[in-house]
């Protein structure tokens, strides 16, 4: 119908993203002061004790693995920090606010999924460039396509979250589940161990397969240093980018499900 | 065209029913109120209107258009301004209505004229720059009413508007209402000011525990309360046979007889004022003076309301 205010409403709900999360610049502040504290001293350190020589033929930096492990914790902490701001929003009436705006409740969550996400990668985007800055900024193609993946992931982690707080309508249960999410989700992938490592322990390892954490950082590692990595990653480049991009598509069409038939006021704990 | 039907309309909260089987049509054009004391489920109704809340059944049609299956299409035509002010906390009232401004249609320019013109008009651009913490309760709730004067929907409604709202800024906002009505609006008011209602409504529903109570004008709901007028009659001649007299008369409720004096309440007092001088004269009596008082819409209220909370 009306693409032109859908494609505006759009735009202003990834606006009202923006501008919450630059009120939150303090705590994106100290997080990225956090991340150069970890990766410099913690990471040399410990890139020094660890090789995985034995584990596969050709010895491997730790230190490459490590700084995308860390930088993707981070995009999905920042991309999950989300839960309690929307929680909130559900606190102070601002969820019902949107519901009664003049705009299709399919866009409305599209654009909180978009903005959440796009506000995620943008305020991690210092830590990005300090990886790279570490590692070597790669081919153009490759920091291209490292950008769109970690803008997919980002909105893709918005849109689980949305879909589980506006589904949840509670504090607590909010507080409990993301907290559990935040811990559990990140130690359950390839983040800080690679695939071949996790093999050993079975749950583990097929936990870490399916988990679209593993794809998403694999992904970086091999677009950035492919003959390191071919070998220890997930799975090929190309599968784990359609992945990611099914994550992404799947949970915001579920955010959209939710906010078009069940979601509505009232009822939060 | 109803600008809103509501046929059936229940909304449950777990075990609490807070509308229970409404039946409603509110016309276009009119300024419509929504009484009722605390509880009695005006703003679930309202909020249900808006598409904020799903009936758990029944439905409500706003220029036809379902709220349960349409809800996309009623919210091009409906703004609300809550009960309690929303969405403050995110930034400056300025861009908060700046922003308002263009998800409802605006294009930026047009916003930031709208926005400044709007609030000059509520004597709220002084406030443009602060936090929402700094903001009294007054002016949080001016800029929740300046977001659907913005918006200028076809239907707007308003949540208990002039809550908190001091008496220069009452007046000034039901200003506003009668003119967004006249530029075309249908103006749904919640209240629980008698006088509110009185001022600006046109015709009135009371709800009472999530049922209607009843619905009409302001004149016409006043005429149900039985013995609702009062009619003072003074006189010359004997009490006694004044007050034969005027108890001849069909629909004489209660009375109180002075010497000279008699007061009675009954219905439609004005329309029988002539007959009741009539009857008086020719039982040799003379009036000197009649005078009569219509009951005030807080005796309609508490008829339809509170004088059942005793029963309940
Ligand atoms: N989101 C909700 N969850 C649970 N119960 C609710 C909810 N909203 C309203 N209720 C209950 O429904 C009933 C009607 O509430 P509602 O807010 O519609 O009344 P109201 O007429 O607007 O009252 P007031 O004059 O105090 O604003 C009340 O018993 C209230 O406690
Ligand atoms: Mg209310």
């Amino acid at each position: 119908m009306d693409l032109m205010g859908d494609l505006k409403a759009l735009g202003l709900l990834v606006r009202w993203d923006l501008t919450r999360m630059w009120r939150r610049r303090m705590f994106i502040a100290m997080r990225v002061i956090w991340f150069t504290v970890q990766v410099s001293v913690f990471g040399l350190a410990l890139s020094a004790m660890v090789r995985f020589r034995g584990v596969v033929a050709h010895s491997i930096d730790y230190y490459h693995f490590y700084l995308f492990g860390v930088y993707t914790s981070m995009l999905f902490s920042i991309s999950v920090s989300n839960a309690y701001e929307v929680a909130e929003e559900f606190e102070e009436g601002i969820i019902e606010y949107h519901l009664s705006l003049p705009i299709k409740r399919s866009i409305l969550s599209t654009g909180r999924a978009l903005g959440g996400g796009i506000a995620a990668f943008i305020f991690t985007l210092p830590m990005y460039a300090i990886v790279l800055t570490l590692l070597g900024w790669g081919s153009p193609l490759a920091l291209f396509a490292s950008l769109i993946a970690a803008l997919i992931f980002s909105v893709g982690v918005v849109g689980l979250v949305l879909s589980i707080v506006l589904s949840v309508k509670s504090g607590d249960a909010t507080d409990i589940l993301f907290g559990i999410i935040d811990a559990i989700i990140i130690r359950l992938s390839t983040i800080f161990y690679p695939a071949v490592v996790l093999a050993k322990i079975a749950p583990y390892y097929y936990a870490a397969l399916a988990n679209p954490i593993s794809h998403f950082v694999d992904l970086l590692r091999t677009l950035f240093f492919f003959e390191e990595y071919k070998i220890l990653a997930v799975t090929d480049p190309l599968l784990m980018g359609c992945y990611l991009l099914g994550f992404a598509a799947g949970l915001v069409s579920t955010a959209i499900y939710i906010v078009e038939r069940k979601l509505e006021g009232g009822g939060w704990r | 065209m109803a600008a809103v039907k509501i046929v059936n309309f229940v909304k449950r909260f777990g075990e609490v029913t807070a509308v229970n089987n409404l039946n409603l049509e509110i016309y276009e054009g009119e300024i419509f109120g929504l009484l009722g004391p605390n509880g009695s489920g005006k703003s679930t109704t309202l909020l249900t209107i808006a598409t904020v809340y799903k009936p758990t059944s029944g439905d409500i049609y706003v220029f036809e258009h379902s709220v349960s299956r349409e809800g996309d299409t009623v919210r091009k035509f409906v703004g609300i301004a809550f009960q309690e002010p929303k969405a403050m906390w995110v930034d400056t009232p300025y861009e908060l209505l700046l922003w308002h401004a263009m998800i409802v249609g605006y294009t930026s320019h047009e916003a930031k004229n709208v926005v400044k013109e709007t609030m000059e008009r509520l004597n709220l651009w002084e406030h443009r720059k602060k936090q929402f913490y700094q903001l009294s309760g007054g002016t949080r709730k001016k800029l929740e009413i300046a977001k659907v004067m913005i918006q200028r929907p076809r239907l707007a409604i308003f949540d208990e508007p002039t809550a908190q709202v001091d008496v220069i800024t009452k007046h000034a906002l039901w200003d506003v209402v009668r003119e967004m009505r006249d530029n075309g609006s249908t103006v749904i008011v919640a209240t629980n000011d008698m006088f509110e209602a009185e001022k600006i409504c046109e015709r009135i529903a009371i709800m009472y525990r999530g049922e209607l109570r009843t619905l009409g004008s302001v004149k016409e709901l006043k005429d149900q309360v039985p013995g609702g007028d009062v009619v003072e009659v003074s006189f010359e001649g004997d009490r006694e046979e004044a007050k034969d007299a005027l108890l001849k008369l069909d629909g004489i409720g209660r009375y109180m007889l002075g010497n000279d004096k008699i007061v009675a309440y009954l219905n439609k007092g004005e329309e029988r004022a002539a007959e009741i001088v009539s009857a008086l004269m020719s039982a040799g009596i003379k009036v000197k003076r009649i005078m009569v008082q219509e009951p005030t819409l807080d005796d309609v209220f508490f008829y339809f309301t509170g004088a059942r909370l005793g029963e309940g």
